[in-house]
């Protein structure tokens, strides 16, 4: 019987949050790992994607459910994984050298046999000659290959890739995928499988022979994808990229609150939905380019034209349309009605639209609940922020308050006193 | 990649080996002097000799007396500041423990351990010098905990994923990250710790106790007899011998340390200024240091060579290989299923002790202030409100002369580059040397005690105001001041919208460390030896120090428990709340 690496039998992850309070992360997650295969988990951000990788790292307990490793439950870190970070993770007073053999240092093996397998990888991962250089000298791209040949090093059959290229430049990012791919294609490593998590679809596709998309609110897995295209993969094939395109569907549709076709409809009444890291100023910039645009627009076409990344622009499009003032049927953005006479009015129109639409959103609807609710309408800072990670615990509860005061600020809805910390109640607008 | 010892032999020797050699020499000498002092018979009151002939070994056995309380400090640190990093029941209690440590005066803690360790070491100097050691100990020991205890605990999470990953265990986890994280932070509290320790040099080594003279021969004795005899020439010679000796420290010490801790930042700065110290010039030429090198490499492998013998070799032979595995198999499980019951036992264990501890000094404080009638309380409610206008008056002078001058030479690169240093020196130098002769320009000019001990206070606190203004300062953001320039801002406006806010949340922190400084340096300088005779001012130092030279110690315990209440809640009342507020307002984001 051909057995799987690593298992998760029903996982479900809550953070625990002060005063008995807990928030669902991560909801019913079942996967095999089997030997040979590499899987992607792809999502947005708040999918719950890292969680899940730190619980079959073992390096958190879920739950509920379990993580089987060679047919036992796990606790404590998984023995048969190594792992490469986002953020790389290099001691900087170790040289390349010291930092790759920290991988095997708990072994204690003769210095010798260190010698020999630290050497193994480091030219494995073309990082000859810089044995002696410390991390500050080398550049994004070459630190993390160290962080990548202190996985290998360590000789364990899974590896684990906590999206390890998004914080290199493209052209780096892209060359040294292709480079990882081949050292597992080649198979001169002990590394049979690999859990890779990103949030760039291209590099799912390329890497991932399953691809695992995952949602938010808790985090789960709305599809899997299998990925049979021939290793390496050209981007530019017919196949590639129409399963890009899927998967890209896939996802715009998350971000699209009127088709909620995955979404339990009892869930979808208490949902909390976060607000995209973006101002006002650029949702009405960019409906104004849709108005100019005869009211329709092409998501990718947006992001060429303006010159922006495509995951901007889709947090841009998140947040027109989480004010109802867009809709976004497949990769194409319209202007909703509303969205029309948003555009066509003046300003303090525009305001009143703004604040009858915050009082649709659920974030809003309870923040100002609880502004009423408190003496001379005002709640401290942290408070707030207590109040958003209560309700959004996967997002930065800072930036959803910097969003949300940014926003409450232009629909008049409510206002923020930086001197005080705190944040108030726009009372006068309320009297109107 | 390593050569063999006998290899490195043949090299020649230069004039740096010749130097260390001399250097070597000379403490050999004296620490011999040293040995005879500790096992010497009793002797409280060390006949000190004038002569400038004694000096340099006086300031050797004040030196050796200031760098085992050092390492006695570092020990305390590391043990400490982990236990209060990495345990949340322990930090609870030991956090502000620690608070409470840093606000009781040396004299605090005087009667205690001098009658108790003398009575363990009835016959030889052995007691009175561990006592002084770990009075010198009282005044370095806090912010070094403080800064390594935060150092620990600002170790990146990553950082911790990786390590249980890997596998690491405490001990690698500690030395390969914890350790090196903190080494930066660890070196420079270092530095301010000596001065610390300096500081109360003269209060260490000599000293009354209840009606009873106790002195041993050292610089601060030295000092101290000087300014007894009124002898200015020797007073003189001791202030230049402390110098050179904080000179000595700094340039051979402190320098190549904080030099080489550098590569232990977490964080990658660009375009930073690295100079050689002259001690590291020194070693790199010597090939003596370099043959100690290679030997004390092939030391280091010793244990790793022992180990393979002992992990290959031996157990094979002793035990069949199925049985170890077994053997390790099951170990492993019994410690999983230990390991959380042996924690809990152990933080249940401290929390007991600590509550036995605090009740026990409870008690033994109430009993021994219990006598202290209303008048008593009086006086040290009345004394507490002097120093405290004090304490005052020197932050407000301190910060007068330190906030302008700091940020002008933080300003200007090249200015920094010739003030750190000198003002760094200046710093370390423990000013209650120079208290009579401050005390002399005083008196020239008609100022009492009473009001001129603020500014004795402000000489030694001034720094911290200085130094952390002048950090401050440095951080200054170019691009808003080169827009300042674009803007063509007044001189007034780019002082109160850009200079003082910028340096704002560095300059509370320097008031919170001057504060604290001149709180403990009040008994001091309000009871100060001028002339042959004891002047003293009114206020809550002089009281401490009257009742210790007295022996009058429910007075001084009175007088303890009002200062740690004091300081401890100033510190909480008045100063957290300003650097909160400081650090919301005036903190740029990085």
């Amino acid at each position: 019987m051909s057995q799987n690496l690593l298992e998760l039998k029903n996982i479900s992850h809550f953070f625990q949050l002060g005063e008995g309070k807990k928030f669902k992360v991560l909801q019913q997650i079942s996967l095999e790992l089997n030997p040979g295969e590499i899987v992607a988990l792809l999502g947005p951000s708040g999918s719950g994607k890292s969680t899940c990788l730190r619980i079959m790292g073992g390096l958190l307990k879920p739950t509920h459910g379990s993580v089987m490793v060679e047919g036992k439950p796990l606790s404590g870190p998984n023995p048969n994984v190594s792992m490469v970070f986002q953020s790389f993770v290099l001691l900087p007073w170790l040289s390349v050298y010291e930092n790759v053999a920290l991988g095997i240092a708990p072994l204690d093996l003769p210095e010798e046999e260190v010698r020999i397998r630290v050497k193994k990888v480091i030219d494995l991962v073309g990082l000859e000659g810089f044995e002696e250089a410390y991390p500050r000298e080398l550049s994004g791209g070459m630190k993390q290959r160290v962080g990548i040949a202190r996985a290998l090093v360590m000789e364990r059959p899974i590896l684990f890739m906590d999206e390890p290229f998004s914080a290199l430049d493209v052209l780096t990012a892209e060359s040294l995928r292709k480079e990882v791919l081949n050292i597992w294609m080649s198979k001169k490593t002990a590394t049979s499988s690999v859990v890779i998590v990103t949030h760039n679809i291209t590099e799912a596709v390329s890497l991932g022979g399953r691809i695992l998309v995952m949602g938010t609110n808790p985090g789960h897995v709305r599809v899997a994808i299998k990925n049979e295209l021939p290793y390496p993969r050209d981007e530019k094939t017919a196949g590639f990229k129409s399963l890009v395109e899927n998967i890209h569907d896939v996802i715009t549709e998350a971000i699209n609150p009127d088709t909620p076709d995955w979404i339990p409809p009892a869930f979808m009444a208490s949902t909390v939905e976060a607000l995209p890291p973006v101002s006002i100023s650029e949702v009405i910039g960019l409906m104004e380019f849709i108005a100019t645009n005869g009211g329709r627009a092409d998501l990718y076409a947006i992001a060429q034209t303006l010159g922006k990344d495509f995951g901007q622009i889709l947090f841009f499009a998140k947040g027109a349309e989480l004010l109802d003032f867009v809709d976004t049927p497949k990769n194409g953005i319209v202007l909703t009605d509303l969205g029309r006479r948003f555009i066509s009015s003046d300003v303090n129109m525009r305001k009143k639209l703004v604040h009858d639409a915050l009082l649709q959103l659920k974030l809003c609807q309870l923040i100002r609940e609880q502004l009423q609710a408190a003496p001379n309408y005002v709640i401290p800072h942290a408070e707030v922020v207590e109040t958003i990670h209560n309700l959004l615990p996967n997002e930065d509860s800072e930036k959803q308050l910097e969003t949300l005061i940014q926003w409450g600020r232009y629909g008049e809805l409510f206002g923020y006193n930086a001197d005080v910390q705190e944040l108030y109640l726009d009372v006068g607008q309320e009297n109107t | 990649m390593y050569s063999r010892v006998p290899a490195v032999l043949d090299r020649k020797f230069s004039y740096a080996d010749l130097l260390l050699l001399l250097i070597f020499l000379a403490f050999l000498y004296y620490f011999i002097g040293l040995a005879r002092q500790w096992n010497g018979a009793f002797h409280p009151e060390a006949a000190i000799d004038l002569s400038l002939w004694a000096l340099p070994k006086y300031s050797f056995f004040s030196l050796i007396r200031a760098f085992v309380a050092y390492i006695l400090s570092l020990g305390f640190t590391l043990i400490y500041g982990y236990a209060a990093a990495k345990n949340k029941t322990s930090e609870k209690f030991l956090i502000p423990l620690l608070d409470i440590g840093q606000s009781i005066p040396v004299l605090g803690f005087m009667p205690g351990l001098v009658l108790g360790l003398i009575s363990i070491f009835p016959n030889s100097n052995m007691g009175m010098e561990l006592a002084c050691i770990i009075l010198i100990f009282t005044g370095q020991v806090w912010n070094m905990t403080f800064a390594f205890y935060a150092s620990v605990r600002a170790v990146p999470t990553p950082f911790y994923e990786m390590s249980d990953v890997v596998g690491l265990g405490w001990f690698r986890k500690f030395r390969k990250i914890e350790l090196p994280a903190s080494a930066i932070n660890l070196a420079w509290n270092s530095l301010m710790s000596m001065a610390g320790g300096w500081f109360f040099l003269i209060a260490c080594e000599s000293f009354t106790l209840g009606e009873k003279n106790f002195r041993l021969p050292g610089l601060g004795s030295y000092m101290a007899v000087a300014i007894e005899k009124d002898d200015s020439h020797a007073m003189t010679a001791g202030v230049i011998a402390m110098s050179l000796v904080i000179i000595f420290t700094d340039f051979l010490i402190w320098r190549p340390i904080i030099s080489w801790t550098r590569k232990f930042r977490l964080e990658e700065v660009e375009g930073e200024i690295e100079d050689t110290p002259f001690l590291t010039m020194l070693l790199r030429e010597s090939k003596l240091i370099k043959v100690l090198k290679d030997l004390l490499r092939a030391f280091k492998r010793a244990p790793v060579r022992i180990k393979e013998f002992s992990q290959e070799a031996l157990p094979s032979a002793l035990f069949p290989i199925e049985r170890q595995l077994l053997q390790s198999e099951q170990t492993k499980r019994r410690w999983k299923w230990f390991k959380p019951k042996l924690k809990a036992f152990f933080s249940a264990f401290i929390g007991t002790l600590t509550g036995i501890l605090i009740v026990w000094i409870g008690t033994r404080l109430w009993e021994l202030v219990r006598v202290l009638n209303w008048i008593d309380w009086r006086l040290i409610l009345i004394g507490t409100f002097y120093t405290m206008l004090r304490v005052f008056v020197a932050l407000v002078l301190s910060s007068l002369w330190a906030i302008p001058f700091g940020i002008w030479v933080g300003l200007h690169p090249k200015l920094t580059r010739f003030f750190q240093p000198i003002i760094q020196l200046a710093a370390s130098f423990p000013a209650p040397m120079i208290y009579p002769l401050a005390l002399t320009l005083f008196f020239k000019i008609h100022v009492g005690l009473s009001i001129s001990s603020a500014f004795l206070m402000l000489l030694g606190v001034q720094w911290y105001v200085l130094f952390n203004v002048l950090a401050g300062a440095i951080s200054i953001s170019r691009e808003l001041s080169e827009s300042f320039d674009l803007i063509g801002v007044s001189r007034k406006d780019r002082w109160k919208k850009l200079y003082l806010p910028s340096v704002f949340p560095a300059l509370v922190t320097g008031w919170i460390t001057a504060a604290g400084g001149a709180w403990n340096a009040s008994i001091v300088s309000e009871y100060v030896l001028y002339r042959g005779t004891t002047l003293k001012a009114a206020g809550l130092g002089s009281l401490i120090s009257e009742a210790t030279a007295s022996g009058n110690y429910h007075l001084l315990g009175g007088c303890l428990i009002v200062m740690v209440i004091s300081v401890v809640g100033i510190n909480r009342t008045l100063w957290r709340p300003i650097q909160r507020f400081a650090e919301s307002h005036y903190r740029f984001e990085r």
